[in-house]
């Protein structure tokens, strides 16, 4: 059993066919695809993870090295035809969709953004600049500190969130647009920090701005414990597509 | 026939390894494809690494669920807010 697999979609006046791939060309678009055995995508492969990843990042590399000659709008993970022909309607069908994704893209590529966070230094600088107030009694105290340690979580909380909202609308206002996903879970990214910004953002391909304005953010919040980094160029995964239903 | 298996050509470190998929699992255009592997099966899987990804409690829980709540910031509806906005700032300057 033979098919092909879809990783997306570039000029096809730019595109070339790199080593172990096809292009599947339909007027101005190009489908960049591959051969590949259906049966191989069974559900519990899926669900194999190290298999998983090993597929993953082979569709990530297409696509990076696409970016390279192109604009490219990057398919979902796992878009598989029977035949070429199917390749070719299928670009027939969603033409003015692909069309309009493959010009806002063009000549920009997308940043990803994360803020971390170390919580026990966050919240330790916060305490000492409350400067507690010396307590009285020594059966109040305890219950002091407690409540103390409480509203200090409470402020660590509120104070991820506004410094969070204003990085993001500081570096909105550098990008062509900007999308705000959830943080990643400790599970995901092994860090002992905790992730509190993951944010992605569409910038004009040669354009550093960016990448220096979280490297001063990155300074200016260091002292409470708050970091930044800057991930990419990444092909535009978070700007294609309509709004889903 | 196993062509998925490229040699890949300086990709991203493996630290970005939660970022690939993120992206690749969760983003993209999608299409319905003919064969077996249909969106059922990557829905499956779509909803494990979304669990993986981070359930809104947890957030919650640790107080970083600052875009949940926001529909300037959150999605894409948020996105074209914010574009919008961008626009209208720019027409300002």
């Amino acid at each position: 059993m033979s098919g092909w697999y879809v990783f997306g979609v570039a000029d096809a006046g730019l595109a070339v066919e790199l080593e172990g791939l096809r292009l599947v060309r339909a007027g101005q678009l190009a489908a960049v695809v591959a051969p590949v055995d259906p049966d191989e995508f069974t559900e519990e492969q899926l669900n194999d993870r190290p298999w998983l990843e090993e597929k993953v990042l082979a569709h990530e590399d297409v696509l990076s090295r696409y970016l390279r000659e192109g604009p490219v709008v990057p398919l979902r993970f796992g878009a598989i035809y029977r035949q070429l022909d199917e390749v070719v309607e299928l670009l027939g069908e969603r033409r003015d969709e692909l069309t309009e994704d493959l010009e806002r893209v063009r000549g920009r590529v997308e940043l990803g953004v994360k803020g971390w966070v170390d919580r026990g230094r966050l919240e330790e600088t916060l305490a000492r600049k409350r400067a507690m107030s010396p307590t009285s009694a020594p059966g109040r105290a305890y219950l002091e500190r407690r409540q103390a340690e409480r509203d200090v979580a409470a402020e660590a909380s509120a104070l991820l969130a506004d410094v969070a909202r204003s990085v993001h609308a500081r570096l909105a206002e550098l990008a062509v647009a900007a999308v705000a996903n959830r943080p990643q879970p400790p599970e995901l990214t092994g860090r002992a920090e905790q992730m509190f910004l993951n944010t992605a953002y569409l910038v004009p391909a040669a354009d550093e701005a960016l990448r220096r304005e979280v490297g001063t953010l990155d300074e200016q919040h260091r002292e409470l414990g708050l970091s930044f980094e800057t991930t990419g160029p990444w092909p535009p995964y978070n700007f294609v597509g309509r709004e889903e239903p | 026939m196993s062509d998925l298996t490229y040699q890949r050509h300086g990709g991203p470190a493996p630290a970005q390894l939660a970022d690939v998929l993120e992206r690749v699992l969760d983003k993209g255009i999608v299409i319905a494809g003919d064969i077996q592997i249909n969106l059922l099966d990557i829905e499956l899987l779509t909803v494990k690494l979304r669990l993986l990804v981070a359930s809104a409690d947890k957030a919650k829980e640790m107080g970083i669920d600052w875009w949940e709540n926001d529909p300037f910031l959150s999605g894409r509806d948020g996105r074209h807010r914010l574009e919008e906005r961008i626009k209208r700032l720019e027409e300002k300057l």
